[in-house]
């Protein structure tokens, strides 16, 4: 099913305020790009969309003034593996946008192949994309293309896999043994606000023990700072993927 | 740390790790960051402390089952957790609770919304070095505690709401205590802005500090009274009116300048709207049934139960299968203590819900907080972070 083709634009321009309906926002979102509604929400407005064309569509959606879909609220990402009768690609991740001038809100699907786990990120088009596709990367592995840095938000460096997989069993654990140092990350972050890093120093860490780089640092408990410490230690353990 | 700056000139930058157990984090938060002096060059923030896997868990057991763990997530205000997932689960259903349950809820809403900024702006006036207003705010919570202790047995983690309705009715005398704990709260707002709204102290040390502007607010997908703080006019219980808020008489706080300043000042008077609408919403609460009589939600009759074989099976059935939303995928967003709280919930028909993804409002302000604080000295940074209201069970889930 294409989008059908609209020579004249049937939809009159919202007032500030009044947010669209739902067959009006799917028409307008049509006039430009190649979408298809999701059957499964039959609550409110799902657009599925090819991953090409993601980046085009995010755009249009936050800055067309008849929809200034200006919030990016979360990036969900759902394992089909289970679902019954599920025959469409694996996984899906879903945007979920809403307009704070009309209040009108949109969710946009993109589905994404076992074979092909990649997407391209939007991280330029909104700040908060950046964290929300490093979460959905870390549980789902799911990779955003093109993302400065796809690293683990909720789970550990260390961590292998991706829990919210359903293939992923609910009880197993994964201890940490050294904790991140970040000295890269924020080696990172220097770089982007312009500075250039000559030569790494001391690491001070004020409410625990001070380490060096490469030995483990400020981890908030003496047991980290054994580098032979082998065993599972008991910092971090909260930090786990499953209870 | 050396660096050349990009004017290009070389500096000594001193590296200094905070937290993940560091008392001004208030949780387990860390933040790694490059000092020059005092003032914040660089900052990453890492979380995921507290992550005990929410969404997996929550995937094993029926709907019913979400409902404990839902109060985990922002402890604060544990109520508002329930009440946004049931609702959520009942906009699948398409269900209506009835009228004494809508005013029921929006009144314990809005008096875990005052809990909430109680604890937010009691805490935040510490890390600044007012230490009397905590007591003075601590005390009326203590006192809607003891309501919750009345009303369901608990005093943090609630659990209060059932889907399509409460666990129970209030007791007699709710009225009573809720109208003395607003007095209550009344006064100890009074106390504490008579404390701070002239202290030079409080006004330098957070007047002009961390401004967010309005753009920046919305890139970061601020909601709430973070995003009010930055200028932005937005409440999902003015915008998109759910349990007749639109029906009660009252304000949205909105700041100016989106600095510290305005973050606690906002919590301080939507604290006082929040008492305005609990009061009116008292005046409305009558008696009458407070779950809905969907039967693929509520329990039947105890009576019925033990002399009709249809509600025997019902209440077998709801035992132990729980409800079965229709399939499909569905949000529903509820304005919580700390900006939108909302569920993703995906169904396959079945009694346990196939995915649920929850969007914790605290995240979005997380993610901001290492590059706002960029520039800034380090003691204001954490009286910033107090101002953001982070709640690591939310935060990390």
């Amino acid at each position: 099913m294409s989008a059908p083709h609209i020579d004249t634009p049937t939809i009159p321009s919202a007032a500030p305020g009044i947010p669209l309906a739902k067959d009006a926002l799917l028409a307008l979102v049509r006039e430009r790009i190649e979408v298809e509604p999701d059957p499964s929400d039959r609550w409110d407005l799902t657009v599925v969309v090819a991953s090409g064309r993601l980046r085009d569509l995010m755009r249009f959606l936050r800055d067309d003034p008849r929809l200034r879909m200006d919030v990016l609220l979360d990036i969900a990402g759902v394992d089909y593996l289970a679902f019954p009768g599920h025959r469409d690609a694996r996984f899906a991740v879903v945007y979920l946008l809403k307009s704070l001038a009309f209040n009108h809100r949109i969710k946009v699907k993109v589905r994404v192949e076992e074979e092909a786990l990649e997407i391209p990120s939007i991280h330029d088009c909104w700040k908060i994309a950046d964290w929300m596709e490093r979460e959905c990367w870390d549980q789902l592995g799911i990779v955003f293309k093109g993302h400065p840095n796809l690293k683990r938000l909720l789970n550990h460096h260390q961590f292998v896999g991706h829990p919210l997989r359903k293939d992923y069993p609910c009880q197993k654990r994964q201890k940490l043994t050294v904790n991140d140092p970040m000295v890269d990350q924020l080696q990172l972050r220097l770089r982007q606000l312009g500075y250039t890093v000559l030569s790494e120093g001391e690491i001070h860490a004020p409410a625990v023990r001070g380490g060096t780089p490469g030995e483990v640092v400020g981890t908030g408990d003496k047991g980290m700072q054994d580098p032979d410490l082998t065993t599972g230690t008991q910092v971090g353990d909260m930090k786990r993927s499953v209870l | 740390m050396k660096v050349l700056t990009p004017k290009g000139e070389q500096l000594e930058l001193l590296t200094v790790n905070m937290g993940p157990s560091h008392p001004a984090t208030h949780g387990t938060l860390r933040v790694f960051c490059a000092l020059d002096g005092e003032t914040i060059v660089a900052s990453m923030c890492e979380m995921g402390y507290l992550h005990r896997g929410f969404e997996k868990m929550v995937e094993q057991g029926t709907y019913t089952m979400v409902l404990p763990y839902t109060d985990r997530l922002n402890y604060c205000s544990a109520m508002m957790n329930n009440i946004g997932f049931c609702k959520a689960v009942e906009k699948m259903f398409a269900v209506t609770v009835p009228e004494r349950c809508v005013v029921l809820r929006v009144i314990l809403c809005e008096l875990s919304r005052i809990i909430d900024h109680l604890v937010c702006v009691g805490a935040n006036l510490v890390d600044l070095g007012a230490l009397t207003n905590f007591w003075y705010f601590f005390n009326p919570r203590e006192a809607v505690y003891k309501i919750w202790e009345k009303l369901c047995g608990a005093r943090l983690t609630n659990t209060v709401t059932r889907i399509g309705g409460f666990y129970r009715d209030t007791y007699p005398g709710f009225e009573d205590d809720v109208r003395a704990v607003l007095v209550q709260i009344e006064g100890a707002i009074k106390d504490v802005r008579g404390l701070i709204e002239h202290n030079k102290i409080f006004l330098d040390r957070t007047r002009d500090v961390c401004v967010v502007s309005k753009e920046d607010a919305i890139s970061w997908g601020w909601t709430g009274p973070c995003l009010r703080a930055s200028g932005v006019d937005h409440d999902i219980r003015k915008q998109e009116p759910y349990y007749g808020y639109d029906t009660y008489a009252w304000d949205t706080v909105i700041g100016t300048k989106g600095d510290t300043y305005d973050r606690i000042m906002i919590r301080i008077f939507e604290m006082l709207e929040s008492i305005s609408i609990t009061r009116q919403a008292l005046d409305r609460l009558k008696p009458g049934p407070i779950n809905t009589n969907d039967a693929r939600l509520t329990l039947p009759d105890r009576n019925r139960v033990y002399h009709d074989m249809e509600a025997l099976i019902n209440s077998f059935k709801l035992i132990y299968e729980g409800v079965r939303p229709p399939p499909g995928e569905c949000y529903d967003a509820t304005e919580a203590a700390n900006g939108e709280l909302g569920f993703f919930i995906v169904s396959d028909g079945g009694t346990n819900p196939y995915r649920i993804k929850a969007r914790p409002p605290c995240l979005t302000q997380f993610a901001a907080f290492g590059p706002m604080t960029e520039g800034t000295m380090i003691a204001d940074a954490f009286g910033t972070l107090g101002s953001i209201n982070i709640i690591a069970g939310e935060l990390d889930r």
